[in-house]
């Protein structure tokens, strides 16, 4: 059962290569919540009731509802539509991405440590290089922190990967930190949207030497 | 009790934040000193102790807890003067103030932090309170400053979380210790070496924005560069010892394992290109807070060469850091009055500094004698251990390196240094709405004078503190 959302998963990645459209971005962003909370659904079930229900629902209410409807919030403010502005061509953008899946299949086969889920493993490696790369080809601050999402869940799924039990308190805390960060960056991309009329990196090139 | 303290924080923070009145800010701000103070003693009392599971009163934390409540003091006295010369809304007001109560009560968090997963959220938190202080004066520049910040660290810290994680993997830790430090030590030659390596790779790229050395220093100059004073006083002292706090955790895990060397290696390959890039990049600066900037990103080259040389490098690392922000501090301070004079942070803006406020000119002179490393200055001290540690450890080399790159920021430095103080006079200069005063400075003169006394005869309290920090590491 988790193969299937793990293999959607990496869908997403490519599909995020794909998209062009801004508000495509943030219905992956749900789907990749979504899947998340699945994955953790079906993974997680030898834990006490009470911490797994609790470890859900602050899974699904943060990575599935809050964040994408805050930047959906942000898109719609920002007047974001059509993404046209990568610095590489979506073509190669695909090529890329696939090559990022098949570097980090090769490497967790490798790897072959009894600690590690290398199903997990596989998809998280490729979810944190693919959102590195997401922020560098991107013109746009907006997409830059739908990469930095995307760096998030990669890494929400690597410590799934290996098996880290952290206690409650910290890992509320993790989330937590993780969405007070998102909203802080989502308001400062509207100040600089409202600043510079526009949300290209172009602009922030003032301090130097 | 530090539960006790963050909900003293918390409630202050919050009040300053919704009355946005002056007199309630001054009020709530000498609560915080005083709790802060207070909490401060009590820490230090209870040294090696732990307060709930996840925070131990240790002395590294305990040292940089007592220059965070001396700074702390410095730069609420420097920020109450900050507002009176120039003009803000009372919202932007209150919300500095509360962002600076939340960002010391962030940084005290992590100073005592046991479980490293708790210190990276403490570190996080630290990101976004000093990128809203970054944006305090809503200038282009401050908004592009605070979002690079911002953004760059969360990034940088993320993929330092991802190290943290890989140390989860330390066979025999479960339940609630799980990734607590003490934990972690007694496992550290389970884990597998690749891991370890890899767990700190990670974690110094990440943290290297909040210290502020090489793969992602950028961040922290620009950050510099727009703050207003007291606040860059804070991010190059307070917060870089933070982020060496998070990277020496990381390095005391290590340290008992095979892997000690290797990340020695890596310690000592940052440090000297931070040594480099600050030498190279402080040639072109017009920018007073620029040039200080880069001074930040040597010392702390210097402090990583301190780690990677070991022996008493590890002494002489931290003694370098703890003298370090208390010049630093100093000299932020000094600029803010500077700045009040001639409107402006640019060298060729300034001159004759001497005439117009002696006394201000007099403590500039002195801060460049200690950041420079000119004895009596304390600086001088730790600087002549480390690199007798590299020469003791046969990396002569690289020392010989390192002297020489310190040679060209000890010649900028005094070079942008006389030209304020005694080049000639800019044209428009305006004293007639300037004041300054006196007692402003008195408080750069103090923390100079604790350098040069810690410096010459440190107390025993001093050097037990910092002697049991690196006990871990022998």
């Amino acid at each position: 059962m988790i193969d299937i959302f793990i293999i959607l998963y990496s869908m997403t990645l490519i599909y995020f290569a794909l998209a062009e459209r801004v508000s495509k971005y943030v219905i992956l962003l749900f789907i990749q919540g979504v899947l998340l909370f699945c994955v953790l659904f079906f993974s997680l079930y030898k834990i006490e009731i009470f911490d797994f229900i609790f470890i859900l629902l602050e899974t699904i209410l943060v990575k599935a509802i809050i964040l994408p409807w805050f930047m959906n919030k942000v898109r719609r403010q920002n007047q974001l539509k059509r993404e046209n502005d990568t610095y590489i061509p979506v073509f190669y953008s695909i090529i890329i991405v696939v090559i990022c899946l098949l570097v980090s299949f090769f490497l967790s086969s490798k790897l072959q440590d009894t600690q590690i889920h290398s199903k997990y493993f596989t998809v998280a490696f490729a979810s944190v290089i693919f959102g590195i790369y997401f922020i560098i080809i991107h013109r746009n601050i907006f997409s830059h922190v739908v990469g930095y999402l995307i760096i998030e869940n990669g890494i929400f799924l690597i410590s799934l990967a290996l098996g880290s039990k952290m206690p409650m308190m910290v890992n509320l805390a993790v989330l937590l930190d993780v969405l007070m960060g998102v909203l802080v960056l989502g308001i400062f991309v509207n100040r600089i949207g409202n600043t510079f009329e526009s949300v290209e990196i172009g602009h922030l090139t003032q301090l130097k030497d | 009790m530090i539960i006790l303290y963050f909900s003293i924080a918390f409630i202050l923070a919050s009040l300053v934040f919704f009355f946005k009145n002056q007199t309630v800010n001054r009020i709530m701000s000498g609560l915080f000193l005083l709790s802060q103070i207070g909490f401060n003693f009590y820490s230090i009392s209870n040294i090696g102790k732990y307060d709930s599971i996840y925070y131990k009163f240790d002395a590294l934390g305990g040292l940089f807890s007592i220059v965070l409540s001396i700074l702390s003091l410095a730069t609420f006295y420097h920020s109450y003067l900050y507002f009176q010369r120039h003009e803000f809304s009372k919202k932007q007001e209150s919300a500095y103030y509360s962002a600076l109560i939340m960002l010391i009560a962030s940084m005290m968090s992590a100073n005592y932090a046991e479980n490293i997963a708790l210190l990276w959220v403490s570190i996080e938190a630290t990101t976004l309170f000093v990128s809203l202080l970054i944006f305090h004066e809503r200038t282009k520049d401050a908004l592009e400053a605070a979002w690079k910040y911002l953004f760059i660290s969360s990034v940088g810290v993320a993929i330092a979380f991802m190290g943290i994680l890989f140390f989860s993997m330390a066979p025999g830790i479960n339940g609630l210790s799980t990734l607590s430090l003490n934990n972690l030590i007694m496992n550290a030659k389970d884990i597998n070496p690749l891991w370890l390596k890899i767990a700190f790779l990670l974690v110094l790229t990440g943290f290297s924005a909040k210290m502020g050395i090489f793969p992602l220093h950028t961040v922290t100059v620009d950050a510099h560069t727009v703050a207003p004073p007291p606040i860059s006083a804070f991010i190059s002292t307070s917060l870089m010892n933070v982020g060496f706090l998070g990277i020496f955790r990381i390095f005391t895990i290590i340290a008992k394992t095979s892997t000690l060397y290797w990340a020695q290696n890596v310690l000592l390959i940052v440090g000297i290109i931070s040594i480099t890039m600050s030498a190279i990049q402080i040639l072109r600066t017009k920018h007073y807070k620029r040039m200080f900037a880069f001074s930040s990103l040597e010392h702390m080259g210097i402090v990583a060469l301190g780690l990677a040389a070991g022996g008493i490098g590890y002494y002489a690392a931290i003694l370098h850091l703890v003298f370090h922000s208390f010049v630093k501090a100093s000299l932020f301070y000094q600029i803010g009055q500077v700045h009040s004079i001639y409107k402006s942070y640019y060298f060729k803006d300034t001159g004759k500094y001497f005439k117009f406020y002696s006394l201000g000119g007099l403590a500039f002179l002195l801060c460049f004698v200690c950041i420079t490393a000119i004895p009596p200055s304390g600086l001088f001290i730790s600087e002549f251990l480390i690199f007798k540690a590299l020469f003791i450890q046969n990396r002569i080399i690289v020392a010989i390196l390192a002297l020489v790159l310190l040679t060209v920021i000890l010649y900028v430095f005094g070079k942008n240094t006389l030209h304020l103080l005694y080049a000639d006079k800019p044209e428009n200069v305006d004293l007639n709405n300037v004041t300054i005063n006196k007692f402003e400075t008195l408080s750069q003169f103090v923390l100079l004078g604790l350098v040069i006394y810690l410096g010459i005869s440190p107390p025993i309290f001093f050097t037990d503190l910092i002697n049991s920090a690196i006990s871990i590491l022998k």
